[in-house]
């Protein structure tokens, strides 16, 4: 309940000092914040637009979270998308029949998403490194191989941008029902409530959990926190990696050099938010999407910069951390039960 | 044909590395001290939109590095505030720090696109030799005849703070720090205080980088023109085993793999030169996990 209490006034705050920074280059703080929600949510086009950027967000929201909890710090979400997405790319320009084409080309970008991620957890487990750094260094490799695909093998025929051929019409994901949207949205549905299942109602995701909130206990317990470090990795890899097989197959349908463009950072902001519960993920994945899809309106409308969606996702993070250490001074000073078994809210141990 | 790469690239490596350098000193300091500062990238970008801003209405050079101190400090404040007094976990604040500095750049430089202080011109860090020092063979066109930023960040930095850190007794309770901090407590000492100083010495370092950045390697300000230089920051002080030697040959090995990858760019347009650009993060990742030697991070950086 508190926590929950404290998601929403981050959100509430990182929205009020959205448009405080508004006015300080003086747009009306009213007509900004209105803008912002007729940009999002004002109209059919506006939600679809929002829902649109929430199936990513969604995906690598899930994939934080689940690394999250488990206390590996997976900052890598981005070049684990860019690794699904090339893979998905690679598999649905080759096969031919449309429907197998989408199911090969996303099982394939799980695998791959999963396998970039297993890089970082495997040099942690054999050689103790802190795969907060490897990771990022695994996005830049993942980039820059991006980048060498699409200006070299993988460039259009064409050869006039550095970007890849379309998939083909049949390997893309179906459109929902004369909407904008695509069927990612509902496989994102499914991995949310598979996530939340995973984590709350198997042995695995009590063990994982475990490890996160205290490896020490854990291992006492009789886990064997290295394997389950690695196979949260894997998981939190493959939904990374999936969400770049869907964005590829059903929004962009090329690959280009910016084509991650922040998700898998953005994903930090998403499973934060979501206090790392996996359906409040669905919640906080809307609310950033619709931020997102907002801000765009703001700099077609009123010239502001889309950026300030960014802008918004820190201030989240930043308002959860203050009000969180809020929260706790004041649970000090009002003894009340502690909760038994209540999450952390990011846990402690992670850092190697 | 190398040799002659080299000679082209290294100068215009020497120098378009100097941001960087400053960079890893001042997160070298702060890792010491067992601080990880992942909004280090945040922080050179503040500065760079800092002194561009401060250079142009002053019209001085030395005011717009200042305003890029100014810059980078309001971020180490920040930062300082969550991690150290808040004790808020060090990567989630460096990230918030990263998106907040990248979203308010972007955000403060398009609203001021349109105002009038910006249509005035951003003065320009000219060329600056060290009399003397100059004529010294090979390492005198490298490191004297630049400007005074390259002279420091290369030669005089790494000298004094590596006197400070391992000779000083400041710079053993600042490894003590990051090594065990219950001992600073116990005999007495504040970590907070000693993080708080690491956190200042490089919050100076990288709001120089940012200003340089800005202010000399180019004219003006761009919507993430660090582009990554703080993450490779963070490497490179891996790459470099938390030594200030390390952090020498590294980030001229960084700075000379980009300036020749620009060179053959430049000699032969259709080579590939992304698979270049990639070498420098898997050597990074090498020496991570010990292939090149054994590598050991302070004990209790990130607690």
């Amino acid at each position: 309940m508190r926590q929950i209490a404290v998601a929403i006034a981050a959100a509430i705050a990182a929205l009020l000092l959205l448009a405080l920074t508004g006015s300080a280059f003086g747009h009306a703080p009213g007509e900004l914040l209105g803008t912002l929600l007729r940009g999002s949510l004002g109209s059919r086009f506006a939600c679809e637009g929002t829902l649109l950027k929430s199936i990513p967000l969604l995906l690598t929201g899930l994939s934080v979270a689940v690394a999250f909890r488990a206390g590996v710090w997976n900052i890598g979400g981005e070049g684990q998308f860019l690794a699904g997405a090339l893979a998905a790319f690679l598999v649905a320009r080759s096969v031919a029949i449309g429907p197998i084409a989408i199911v090969l080309a996303l099982a394939v970008s799980m695998i791959a998403g999963a396998a970039w991620a297993s890089i970082a957890s495997l040099l942690r487990l054999w050689r103790n490194s802190p795969e907060v750094l490897t990771t990022i260094l695994l996005n830049f490799i993942a980039i820059h191989l991006l980048g060498y695909a699409v200006n070299g093998p993988l460039q259009e025929a064409s050869g006039k941008y550095p970007q890849s051929e379309a998939v083909p019409a049949a390997a893309s994901l179906p459109a929902l029902g004369g909407t904008e949207l695509h069927a990612g949205l509902l496989i994102a549905l499914a991995v949310c409530g598979a996530c939340w299942f995973l984590l709350y109602r198997t042995s695995e995701g009590l063990r994982l959990r475990a490890t996160g909130f205290n490896p020490f206990a854990a291992r006492y317990a009789g886990i064997n926190t290295g394997a389950q470090i690695f196979r949260a990795m894997a998981i939190s890899g493959a939904i990374s990696g999936l969400a770049g097989g869907i964005e590829l197959l059903g929004v962009t349908h090329r690959l280009f050099e910016r084509f991650a463009s922040g998700y898998g950072y953005s994903g930090i902001a998403v499973a934060l938010l979501a206090q790392l519960h996996p359906l409040a993920t669905l919640a906080s994945a809307f609310f950033f999407g619709a931020l997102v899809t907002g801000a765009g309106e703001l700099q077609r409308s009123a010239g502001i910069s889309s950026t300030v969606a960014v802008f918004g996702q820190a201030i989240v993070i930043l308002a959860l951390i203050l009000f969180g250490a809020i929260e706790k001074r004041m649970a000090r000073k009002t003894p009340r039960r502690p909760a038994a078994g209540e999450p952390a809210s990011v846990p402690s141990e992670a850092v190697p | 044909m190398i040799e002659q790469l080299l000679a082209t690239s290294l100068p215009l490596a020497i120098v378009a590395s100097t941001p960087l350098l400053l960079a890893v000193q001042g997160e070298l300091i702060a890792e010491r001290s067992g601080m990880i500062n992942l909004g280090i990238e945040g922080m050179m970008l503040t500065a760079a939109i800092s002194a561009v801003f401060a250079a142009q209405l002053s019209g001085s050079i030395a005011i717009g590095f200042l305003g890029g101190i100014a810059g980078a400090a309001l971020i180490g404040l920040l930062f300082g505030f969550f991690a150290i007094a808040l004790r808020a976990d060090q990567i989630v604040t460096g990230t918030a720090i990263n998106l907040l500095a990248l979203g308010g750049t972007g955000f403060v430089y398009r609203e001021m696109e349109q105002s009038a202080i910006f249509v005035r011109s951003v003065p320009h860090l000219g060329k600056q030799s060290i009399p003397l020092l100059q004529s010294i063979p090979i390492l005198g066109p490298l490191l004297f005849q630049a400007d005074l930023v390259v002279t420091c960040a290369w030669v005089v930095l790494p000298i004094m703070l590596a006197i400070i850190l391992w000779n000083s007794s400041f710079g053993l309770r600042l490894r003590a720090c990051g090594e065990n901090p219950a001992a600073i407590t116990a005999n007495g000492w504040s970590v907070a205080a000693h993080r708080s100083a690491a956190l200042a010495i490089e919050t100076l370092l990288v709001g120089i980088a940012g200003a340089y950045l800005a202010l000399a390697l180019s004219s003006g300000f761009a919507e993430n023109m660090v582009a990554g230089r703080g993450f490779i920051a963070l490497s490179i002080v891996i790459f470099g085993r938390w030594k200030f030697k390390g952090a020498l040959v590294g980030t001229t090995v960084f700075g000379a793999t980009a300036a020749i990858q620009y060179a053959i760019q430049a000699m032969s347009p259709g080579f590939q030169f992304h698979l270049l650009l990639v070498l420098p993060y898997v050597v990074t990742l090498a020496v991570l996990c010990g292939l090149a030697g054994r590598v050991r991070a302070p004990q209790a950086l990130g607690r």
